[in-house]
């Protein structure tokens, strides 16, 4: 079975593929958009002497690059996706080339589409927590946000991708699996999800306080990702991707600040929060957007309401933490204060 | 009677458009439009725009705008002007303006032929540094210009070059003067207003400032002479901090307008004696600085410090002169001073493109 893998040379993407080699895959084309992670690609399959990764480097904003990344291909995992930048740009690189690749895939000879599996990396961001109470539970049935144009701009992309899939999925009938992690981190990562808190200047503005993060590790996500794309009873589902023993956001950093670097940091209570998005909505509507709306009662309450989270659904797919939160934390830590010191 | 205005082309920097037009109480954003159906949907749903199109054509035909804002790469200006102008619309383009000069002249001719007004998004002329230095140099302060520094600042780690530097079909890099191609309108159109001639000497370089960045070129300096004005104009890509800034040396004063902090400070002529003379003219300076940051505080607590604050000043200026049929904010002569000088620098740098 030969499986494609875009966004192959991100740093989700590294994990996959070496997940994928670990579960006795041999066949994987690997999408990059450029030649600088080759080698890192091609060290992950050394110690699998039976198993061939093919690197396809190219853009997938153009369709002539999807139709060559699809070719003969029957297990496909979208990873590549708009993380940063405009807005203009994060749909682009989120959503139109996941039109491109899906319509790439439909007009295929001679592969038949149901035959064909395609698992997408989607976000926990396409939630709509914003009205659902602090310490509300979300799993894969909690809504979908409704309100997207109030979100940041990745959870908007990223829920506008999802509905795309599932679109033409019902069109062309291939086998779906949508995947939906927290915050994914580990080495190779950033140090600081926004449910953390805000870096504004010289201070860190620590919002999280005592909120559990859905973080998942790397290799974690990782795993839950290539066992979805095996497992035969996946079809059709949606899975939320996060590890067992959670930390919250005060933990996080207070083990960031031990391990990592001291960094000066405020705490800012949920109420106080509240009390200065009312103003900072009400400034930038009087101001006509003097200053950005980052910071809004909604996005506040999506962000830093507090939830709890539920990973039974991966759990009966047979899904198990590989690396434990303790030792993830660790890994994560070493590589940034390594990071920190080269800097 | 309220504007309906239209915009085509919904990339990054429609954003700003939007942002600016929404802010001018006298016109109505109907509708926006891309060949990409996901791209147009994303603006819409985003600024809740009434109604998006993928066809211009439809989009002409139903929503009839009174302007059309054509914010697409500028291979596509030319044949989208002449579309809109037929359908009667007034045009406000994004820069550049066209790929070539003659591309330029044909836009410009083609507005004027049909009696419709066109102005070109040189927003940086409109911001209150600008207007504040055209104002010293109306006013006789500056005296006549001897010689113009123009200086810009480019971060291609920023949200702009990280696209251009990742996708090598971007269309900058179709460009005839790629990269420079799409920002020395910026540095150019702050140049003209005060140089006195239509065919003047130039003589530019190019280089790649850092080994490994690819093959753009990311250095750019020019040298310009007119019969009686020099000029300076400068792209840096490597410098920090990103810059924009403007100094006119004139016979009697000089000026130094820095826009990213947005202040204008004058260095006069000094009239003491000796060492008296080196004393004293840093505390002028500092009093200058005092006034332009008190200025800017005034500014800000008004609502009227936005990063595009010169686009909402020319659009207003631009649809006023729609409404009162009087000339556009832009001579278009001035718009093509400035594409045939660029022009002239991109084969300098470029000729095997010309070629």
């Amino acid at each position: 079975m030969k499986v494609l893998v875009t966004g192959a040379g991100g740093f989700l993407g590294r994990n996959v593929v070496e997940r994928l080699l670990a579960h006795g895959y041999t066949d994987i084309r690997c999408f990059l958009r450029s030649r600088d992670k080759a080698e890192q690609l091609q060290a992950l399959a050394e110690p699998y002497p039976g198993a061939q990764l093919e690197l396809c480097y190219g853009n997938l904003r153009s369709k002539t690059d999807c139709e060559d990344a699809v070719e003969g291909v029957s297990l496909v995992l979208h990873l590549a996706a708009g993380l940063k930048g405009a807005a203009a740009e994060m749909f682009a690189d989120s959503v139109v080339v996941s039109r491109n690749l899906l319509e790439a895939l439909e007009m295929r000879e001679g592969m038949p589409m149901e035959k064909t599996r395609v698992v997408l990396v989607s976000s926990f961001g396409v939630y709509g927590v914003a009205h659902l109470g602090r310490r509300a539970r979300i799993n894969e049935k909690s809504p979908l946000e409704d309100h997207p144009e109030l979100r940041d701009t990745y959870s908007h992309s990223k829920l506008r991708q999802e509905q795309l899939f599932w679109d033409y999925q019902k069109k062309a009938g291939f086998e779906l699996v949508v995947l939906r992690p927290g915050v994914i981190y580990g080495p190779g990562g950033g140090a600081f999800s926004n449910r953390v808190g805000l870096q504004i200047g010289p201070v860190f503005f620590h919002l999280g306080g005592s909120n559990l993060l859905p973080m998942s590790f790397a290799v974690n996500c990782a795993e839950a990702i290539v066992l979805a794309a095996s497992h035969p009873d996946a079809a059709g589902q949606v899975y939320n991707v996060h590890d067992d023993d959670l930390p919250t956001a005060s933990r996080y950093l207070r083990e960031y600040k031990k391990h990592v670097r001291r960094i000066r940091s405020i705490r800012l209570p949920y109420f106080a929060m509240r009390m200065l998005a009312r103003f900072l909505e009400a400034y930038h509507r009087r101001s006509q957007g003097q200053l950005p709306d980052i910071i809004t009662l909604y996005k506040v309450a999506t962000a830093w309401g507090g939830n709890t989270f539920d990973n039974t659904k991966l759990h009966a797919l047979g899904w198990r933490q590989l690396v434990a939160t303790p030792d993830a934390m660790a890994q994560t830590f070493e590589y940034l204060r390594r990071q920190n010191a080269k800097q | 009677m309220s504007l309906k205005i239209a915009i085509v082309g919904c990339g990054k920097i429609a954003d700003a458009h939007i942002g600016e037009i929404r802010k001018i109480p006298s016109v109505q954003l109907c509708a926006v439009c891309d060949l990409e159906p996901i791209m147009a949907e994303q603006l819409a749903v985003r600024y809740a725009v009434p109604r998006w199109y993928c066809d211009l054509t439809r989009l002409l035909e139903v929503e009839k705008p009174d302007v059309l804002h054509i914010t697409t790469p500028p291979q596509s200006h030319l044949s989208l002007t002449r579309q809109a102008v037929a359908a009667g619309c007034h045009i406000f383009l994004e820069k550049p303006v066209a790929l070539r000069h003659s591309d330029a002249e044909a836009i410009i001719a083609t507005a004027v032929r049909a009696g419709r007004k066109l102005a070109v998004n040189y927003w940086p002329r409109f911001e209150a540094p600008a207007l504040e230095l055209r104002r010293l140099y109306e006013t006789g302060v500056l005296g006549n210009p001897v010689h113009v520094e123009s200086y810009i600042g480019y971060d291609l780690g920023g949200e702009f070059g990280l696209a251009l530097r990742r996708d090598p079909e971007h269309w900058v890099h179709q460009l005839p003067g790629k990269l420079f191609q799409n920002v020395m309108d910026h540095v150019l159109n702050k140049i003209t207003p005060f140089l006195d001639d239509q065919q003047p000497f130039i003589k530019a370089i190019a280089w790649r400032g850092k080994a490994g960045a690819g093959e753009l070129l990311d250095e750019l300096r020019v040298i310009i002479q007119g019969a009686r004005t020099s000029a300076y104009a400068t792209f840096c890509a490597h410098a920090r901090p990103v810059g924009q800034t403007l100094r006119v040396y004139g016979t009697k004063n000089t000026a130094h307008a820095d826009f990213a902090a947005r202040t204008v400070v004058l260095e006069r002529k000094q009239g003491f004696p000796s060492a008296l003379g080196r004393l004293f003219p840093p505390f002028l300076t500092a009093k200058d600085y005092l006034g332009q940051g008190l200025k800017n505080v005034n500014s800000f607590s008004h609502a009227h410090f936005h990063f595009f604050e010169g686009m909402r000043r020319l659009l207003s200026e631009f649809y006023l002169s729609i409404e009162k049929d009087s000339p556009p904010p832009i001579p278009y002569e001035e718009i093509l001073r400035v594409s045939a000088m660029m022009e002239r620098i991109f084969r300098q740098v470029y000729p095997e493109v010309e070629a």
